[in-house]
């Protein structure tokens, strides 16, 4: 049975449905999408035993106000931002409620899924919104988040109980190193500047977004400085000329011209974009035997 | 042909050393062939200028760097022949962009010859991308070569035609853009709301990569 289930009073600094993105369709331009911590996300849709695919709402930071329609079993996970609901477990919402993120404590986006995910208008395939690529829109106050008509939530006995072990919850503020993949421009990286990059503690900065990262720490110079544009891939570490390397988020750009030092692993990808501006990252070689 | 692993998953083949006719007809040749005969556990290529990207779903292909180089010499082997010529199509412009005095003054040319010249090629679109559909346009008269502004635009509308260096391109969506704005064509080159439907690559993209364009002058208001 389709229902309203959110009304959106406020959306804090920026809300979006995401799935987990399109794929096949880069070689037109179009970005991946999907959640910027898609660990966190699947965790959500995870509690309500949804499909993995499920639209998921994402919220960036804190100020976002929502307010129930309709009875529904919901998950928070993600960044915390004193939800006023219980997060990282299963939660009943009642008519009437109020769900809202007064104050950002660590980490940097925030995820609501609904039993059954949220019905959501699908472009190329998917209901990721990609703004910067005009594939639908940032929601704002007064829209209706609607439950798909197929969701259909089988209540299990231990359910109300339900919620992420501990050990699945990750310190936003003290990453582990992440582990990096070789680019394709490795070698245009002196031996000396690969050792530094790896042993040097970088920095977040607040020029981050959901198309990439901006990090600030020693000057990279790599040679040659621009290479012919080539696709490039979510995760990568690309130095334009400045030296400060920028990581690829989900709506980064598909080709690019700048050299990539490696690439950020995908699983830890959705941790460093949890870092918010500030942290300290370092990043560790895999071993790639 | 030169391939190097990048990140879980995928592979990097180098097809060409630098642009030209060369590399756009090698490069449509391998776009046809990973279409019409994806490799086994392929998900999604990605060609651009000289290179094209290959991603493997990793439950099938666990390690793409054992099947390289037999993918190598597959591509190396794809030749131009039996693809379909490249398609010409055609953009009208308007050429009044912002830009256009600046790109006239650092060229020593006239407005009116930035015009006739940047209409005058028949240019190939060796990749889409920075925005859904964005094509890069390559063969732009060298006389026409402009820096990018030092400062990027925060936002250029759709339609934008522009010069970046020595590419020529047109803003598929609004966005923060650095190239000089020459022009604007009422072409919606990529059409969000028919990306909405299941609709072909085709009514959604109006170029796609290893089309060819020729740029045609209207008159404002025309």
């Amino acid at each position: 049975m389709d229902a309203k289930v959110f009304k959106v009073l406020s959306r804090g600094i920026s809300a979006s449905l995401q799935d987990r993105g399109r794929a096949g369709w880069r070689r037109f331009g179009v970005p991946v999408g999907g959640p910027m911590d898609d660990h966190a996300a699947d965790w959500a849709n995870r509690l309500l035993d949804n499909p993995p695919e499920a639209p998921v709402l994402e919220l960036l930071l804190q100020g976002a106000k929502l307010a129930v329609l309709h009875d529904a079993w919901i998950a928070v996970t993600g960044a915390d931002a004193q939800a006023s609901v219980p997060t990282w477990r299963i939660v009943r919402t009642r008519a009437g409620d109020h769900v809202h993120f007064p104050r950002e404590i660590s980490g940097v986006w925030i995820y609501v899924a609904v039993e059954g995910g949220f019905a959501a208008q699908r472009f190329l395939g998917s209901a990721s919104t990609c703004e910067r690529g005009g594939l639908g829109r940032l929601l704002a106050p007064g829209d209706i988040l609607w439950r798909t008509p197929e969701a259909a939530f089988r209540l299990v006995p231990t359910v109300a109980s339900r919620s992420v072990a501990w050990s699945e919850r990750r310190d936003y503020n003290a990453p582990p190193p992440f582990r990096v993949w070789p680019g394709p421009q490795w070698n245009s990286f002196s031996a000396h500047e690969r050792e530094s990059f790896f042993a040097h503690e970088w920095t977040v900065t607040s020029r981050s977004d959901r198309a990439g990262y901006r990090l600030t720490g020693i000057a990279l110079k790599p040679q040659p400085a621009q290479i012919i544009s080539e696709p490039v891939r979510v995760g990568s570490i690309q130095v334009p000329p400045g030296g400060q390397p920028i990581v690829i988020m989900r709506d980064g750009p598909t080709v690019g011209g700048y050299p990539k030092l490696g690439m950020v692993d995908p699983a830890d990808l959705s941790w460093l974009a949890q870092c918010r501006p500030g942290t300290s990252v370092r990043f560790q070689l895999v071993n790639s035997s | 042909m030169n391939w190097i692993p990048y990140g879980p998953g995928a592979l990097l083949f180098q097809f060409a050393e630098e642009l030209g006719d060369a590399a756009f007809d090698k490069g449509r040749a391998i776009a046809s062939e990973l279409e019409n005969h994806p490799p086994p556990g392929i998900t999604e290529f990605v060609p651009a200028f000289t290179t094209v990207l290959l991603e493997f779903d990793l439950s099938q292909v666990p390690d793409p760097a054992r099947i390289a180089p037999a993918v190598a010499a597959r591509l190396e082997a794809v030749t131009s022949e039996n693809v379909p010529p490249a398609p010409i199509k055609e953009i009208p412009v308007v050429y009044d962009g912002p830009d256009l005095a600046r790109v006239a003054e650092h060229n020593s040319l006239s407005t009116a010859e930035v015009c006739e010249m940047h209409s005058a090629t028949v240019y190939k679109v060796y990749m889409l991308g920075f925005s859904p559909g964005f094509p890069y346009l390559g063969d732009l008269d060298p006389r026409l070569h402009t820096p990018r502004l030092a400062s990027p635009r925060t936002r250029v509308a759709a339609g934008s035609v522009a010069i970046g260096g020595e590419h020529t391109g047109i803003y598929s969506v609004e966005s923060p853009g650095g190239w000089n704005i020459i022009g604007r064509t009422p072409l919606r080159i990529f059409d969000p709301d028919r990306a909405k439907a299941r609709a072909r690559p085709e009514v959604i993209f109006y170029l796609r990569h290893g089309d060819r364009v020729r740029f045609v002058v209207v008159k404002r208001n025309a």
